[in-house]
Parts: structure tokens; sequence; C-alpha cells
């Protein structure tokens, strides 16, 4: 792949696009879960009271939130597969597929110019 | 039994050694396993990799002891996957075999960048390395149920360490240097089945004994865990109110560290490039996200269930830090299914698990050091990127042994202290060395060589820099060296709080102080590349980008 190919795409509109929704989407989803993984922290280390109120039967707040830690990175991780499955899968593809071509028809044209240079100096003999 | 159980282990891990060194030929075979593993494959691999007997035996361990506190562990270990998840497409595109090809695809052929890569890469898993293998030592002893002054079968415990040292020394340079990556990746996938099949058996049976209710075992767990009424509340181990603002604060850095180190371990980050493609390596990452956090679910009801039916009191006796308390866990749980046999069965096959875990993890470490050594350091700083592939393959089994043999030679050497600190501090130094200089490749235009060395060099050297000088070696109750020896000035023993700044701030003053241009048409290939995987590295011989 030629690096010009490349640089040409970035100032494609399909890729702005596809960088303002990677964008927008990482940072919402590391805002989210290391917001709440802190609150969670500084929770544990400061709100002791709060953390050992009995939540159900034996199992406390702080075990509660705990679990819920866990729920909400399988919620986010799900949540980021299938955004990224509708929105950005199908518009790298596009181009990437693109790319490929590019650099396909620079190939062909490349091999077309040396068999012209190689016939010509032939027929110069 | 338990040896008996673990050698049908080794000869199986063997064969397939054996098997992928007779299909591993190039480059791509070594590092990246032909680039043919699946997502699904892989995502067993990520979580053999990472889930390392210090998370099995250690936290079940520490719950059992301190109740709550030792899920914090569980809990930052997961995640900081979400980190990955978020980064693992961009890098998988970007990069070749290591995370130097990622900062160097960015800046150009610098050397400087390759050697602190390859520099880091090689310090954090030595550290991760030497933690692991001092506590394979300490187990056997346990395991074989040698008490200190004892002798089994004519070995003393001093001497059944060295040679456990020894042995799974031997094993890991054996499965990377003959198998490469492919060898390394089956070895962690047997693993993760095995370490997954041990616990859901473990806890379904601790689960069944109270009626599948989580109160009531938590209520048992309470009344034998030696301070019933407090056992179940946060602050039994860190952050104790006694410490006052240092304790909390070290235990966020902790936290920080566990949370933002994952996505910068080398053993973790080479294995984004053993698939076909960036979706291949989302999806290897879901998959360890699923496998990940149901062991680390599991871990509750490994722990709360070691203090309800075995109690604190026979835990610390066996072992004051707890780190048997799975295994003894295991032992009383089959007995009160099968008698006192079937006791003797699962304590065999949880103990046969753990060493399984110890040798999948050292041998990932292993295989991530020789690569950054063979490829980033011989192959494009000695001979300016153009090594022959058999040449660069040759000095990457080469780099293994010599890697295993430094790592047996430092775990012998220290097998006596308390080392469990160098776990954290690996995951302090990936956080801190590592991670600041990927995040800044991929997402800051201006970044440049000079940012890169200095962030990771600072990052580095500031977190080995603060740790000196902190508790944990000098002037306090559990330090490295002797009381009358204190020149501890830094009050945490966690110096991710500090040092992760501290990098950042290094990578950015590096950059802007250089005066070194940094190439804006470089940054838009990267950003490009990184994003839709045009031009990426793909399986060899195949459509390049993936066909999909």
């Amino acid at each position: 792949m030629q690096a010009d190919d490349l640089a040409g795409l970035a100032t494609d509109e399909r890729f702005r696009l596809l960088k303002t929704r990677f964008r927008r989407l990482a940072l919402t989803i590391v805002g989210a879960f290391l917001g709440w993984y802190f609150l969670y922290i500084a929770l544990s280390a400061f709100a002791r009271d709060f953390m050992a109120m009995p939540a159900i039967g034996n199992v406390n707040v702080a075990l509660l939130l705990g679990v819920l830690q866990f729920v909400s990175t399988f919620a986010l991780a799900w949540r980021y597969t299938r955004y990224a499955r509708r929105k950005l899968d199908p518009l790298s593809a596009e181009l990437r597929d693109e790319a490929g071509q590019r650099q396909a028809e620079r190939e062909r044209e490349r091999r077309i110019l040396a068999e012209r240079h190689r016939i010509e100096n032939w027929t110069r003999r | 039994m338990t040896i008996g159980l673990f050698a049908v282990f080794i000869v199986i891990t063997l064969g397939v050694t054996i098997w992928a060194r007779v299909n591993t030929r190039g480059t791509d075979d070594f590092y990246a396993g032909g680039r043919a593993f699946s997502g699904a494959q892989n995502g067993l691999a990520l979580a053999g990799d990472y889930m390392s007997a210090a998370s099995f035996l250690g936290i079940a361990g520490i719950i059992a002891l301190s109740g709550y506190d030792g899920f914090l562990y569980s809990i930052g270990f997961l995640v900081a996957w979400l980190l990955t998840l978020l980064l693992v497409e961009l890098m998988r595109n970007a990069g070749r075999f290591t995370m130097a090809d990622v900062l160097s695809y960015r800046v150009g052929r610098r050397p400087m960048v390759r050697t602190a890569a390859a520099v880091s890469t090689v310090t954090v898993s030595v550290f991760y390395l030497v933690a692991q293998m001092v506590g394979a030592g300490a187990l056997v002893s346990l395991l074989l149920g040698i008490h200190p002054g004892e002798t089994f079968m004519g070995i003393s415990p001093e001497a059944a360490q060295v040679i456990t040292i020894l042995v799974v020394g031997m094993m890991m340079i054996f499965y990377v240097s003959y198998g490469g990556m492919k060898g390394t990746t089956w070895v962690q996938i047997i693993k993760a089945v095995l370490l997954m099949a041990g616990t859901t058996a473990l806890t379904v049976l601790v689960l069944s004994r109270f009626g599948f209710n989580l109160s009531e075992m938590l209520g048992a767990a309470d009344a034998r865990s030696g301070r019933p009424g407090e056992f179940l509340n946060p602050g039994q181990r860190y952050a104790k109110d006694a410490d006052g603002i240092v304790g909390k604060l070290d235990f966020a850095s902790l936290a920080v560290a566990l949370v933002l180190g994952t996505a910068g371990l080398p053993h973790i980050v080479g294995r984004f490039f053993t698939v076909p493609d960036a979706r291949a390596a989302r999806t290897s990452v879901n998959w360890a996200i699923g496998l990940v956090g149901a062991f680390y679910l599991m871990t509750l009801a490994l722990g709360f269930g070691a203090t309800a039916l075995v109690g604190q009191e026979a835990i610390t006796a066996q072992d004051p830090s707890g780190n048997t308390a799975a295994l003894q866990l295991a032992q009383a749980v089959g007995a009160s299914v099968a008698g006192p046999v079937g006791g003797e069965i699962l304590l065999a096959f949880i103990g046969a698990v753990a060493f399984a875990t110890i040798l999948a993890v050292v041998s990932g470490l292993v295989l991530a050091s020789s690569t950054s050594l063979a490829h980033d350091f011989f192959g494009h700083v000695l001979m300016f990127g153009k090594p022959k592939e058999s040449q660069e393959v040759a000095v990457a089994r080469f780099s293994a042994f010599v890697i295993g043999v430094f790592a047996v030679f430092l775990a012998v050497l220290v097998r006596d202290m308390n080392v469990a600190f160098l776990v954290a501090l690996a995951f302090a130094m990936a956080a801190s060395a590592n991670l600041p200089a990927i995040v800044l490749s991929l997402f800051w235009r201006r970044f440049n060589s000079t940012g890169v060395v200095c962030g990771i060099y600072g990052g580095l050297l500031g977190s080995i820099a603060l740790v000196a000088l902190s508790p944990v070696v000098s002037g306090g109750p559990r330090s490295l060296l002797p009381p009358p020896v204190d020149f501890h000035v830094f009050p945490l023993e966690n110096p991710g709080l500090v040092s992760i700044p501290f990098a950042f701030l290094c990578a950015v003053a590096g950059t802007l102080l250089s005066g070194e241009k940094s190439d804006p048409g470089r940054y838009s290939e990267l950003s490009v590349r990184a994003l839709t995987g045009a031009g990426a590295h793909g399986q060899p011989a195949k459509n390049v980008g993936g066909a999909r």
C-alpha cells in the first residue's frame, strides 16, 4: 500500500465521519467506565458506612455495586461492539476497498508502462 | 497425584509444541502464529495469558482473609479490558508484531524509539516473570505439604522451591523457543479451558453447599472469619482508617495502575496480531471480557467459600498470606462430596491447574520479550530493519533462552523475598511507560520521536524510582531491607498515581521542547490505516487487509 493512497483518504468526507464517530463513541465509553470505576473506588475509600449498609440479606452495598461493575463492563462492551458493527465497519470496509482498488489500478498502470518501455526498447534495437 | 495430572498436561502441551515447530516457518508464524487464529481461539488465549496464578490463588486468598477488599482486584482486572477493547482494532491495524511497530509507524525509522520500546517490554516482562516464578516455587512446597524443617522424599522445602523454579524455567524456554507463537497460543488455550473448568466446578460445588444462596454463604463466611460483623465491609486490608489519607491515596494509586496497565502489558499486546484482521481482534477481546469476567465473579465464591468452609484459622495456619485458600477449599469441598478420596482428587486437579496457569503465563511473557528483542532490537536497530527472516527467528529463539535463564537466575536469587508487590509494579510500569506512548501516537498529531522516547523512559524510570524510594523497599513494616535502613521519601507503595501523569508530562514536554518537526502526513496515514485497516498486515499469501 502506497503512502499517498492512505494520506489521500485522510481528507475524504467519509473518513472524517468515521473518525468523528469513533472518537465520540470512544470518549463516551472511556468517560463512562472510568468515571463509574473511580466513583466506586472513592466510595470504598471514603464512604465506608454507606458501603457497609446491607442491601439484600448479607449482601451489602459494596458487594452489590461491585457486581454492578461487572454488569456495566459487559454492557459497555456489548454497546461498543454493536455500534462498531452498524456504524463503523461498513464505512471502514468501503474506504479500505477503495484504497485497495486504487492500489490495484496503480499497479496495472505501472505494469503497462513497463511493458511499453520494453517494447520501445525492443523496436529501437 | 498432582504431579501425575501435571505430567499429563506437560505431555499434551509438549506434543502441541512439537506440532507447532513443524508448522512454523517465518516471522509471521513465530511472532504471530501465522495470524490464523480465530477470534474465539485468540480470546481464550488472551484470557489464558491474563489470568495468572496470582489472580487465581492470590485473589481467592485475599478475599478469604480480608473479604471485600480482595474483590477490588477482581473488579480492576476486569474493567481494564474496556480500554483494551477500544484500542485493540487500532493497534491491530497499525502494527505488525509489537508495540514498537505502532510507535515507529508514526515517527519513521528511529532506532531510539525501537530501543526504548524493547527496553520497556523486557523490563515489564521480567518483573512480572520473577513474581510468577517465585510464586511457583512457594506453591510447590505448599502443594506437596512440605513444612519448613521437614523433608519430602529427601527434598527440603528450599530445594523443592529451587527445583520448581528450574523446571518451570526449562519448560517455558522450551515452549517459546521451540513452539513460537503457535505453540504458546495452544498452551494458553488448553490452560484457559482447564482453569475455567476447574473454577466452575469448584464454584458450583461450593454454592451447592449453601443451596445456591449467596447471602447464606456470606453469612457463614462472616461467622468463621475471625472478626464477625466487620468481615464483609470495605477497608479490612486497604486504606484502613488508621492509615489516614496516605492509605487512601495508595489505594487509589493501585486502582489506577490496575485499570490502565492491562492495555500496555506486552504479552497482551503481542496477542492482538495473531488474528487475520481487526474484526477478529475485537471478537477476541470480547471473548476475553466474557471469560475474564466470569472467572473473576467466581473468585467471590472461591474466596468467601474458603472462609465459610475452611475457616480463617485453618487458612492462616497453612499460609499466612492465604495463597492456599483455594486449594484447601478444593480439598474440603471434594471431601464433603465424595469422602477423603474425593478431597484428594479435587485438590490434585486444582493444584495441577494452578501449575498449568503459572507455566502458561510465564511462557506468554517470555515470548513477548523475546519477540521484542529479536524484532525491535536485533531486526530494526542492529540490522537497520533488513534482517533475513530466518536470522530474525533464530535470534528470537535464542533470546527466549537468554531471557528465560536470566529470569530463572533472578527468581532463585530473590526466592525468599516477598515479591508480591512486583505484580502491581509491573502493571504500574505498563501503565506509565507503554500506555502514554500508545495513546499519544494514535491520537496526537504533533507527537514526535523525542516525545515517545521521553514518555517511555520517564514512565519506566519514574515508577521504578518511586518504588525504590517507597516503604516497599525501606522504612516500612514489610520492607525488603531490614529496619535500620530507611531512605524512603515517597509515602505510597503504589507509584501509578504519580508515575502515569509524570510519563504523560514527559512525553508532551519532550515533544514540545525537542524542536523536532513531526510529520503530519504520517499521522494522517496512521489514522487512516488504524481506523480502516487499509494496508494492514494480513494473513500471509492472502488478500491483504482482509477479504470481508
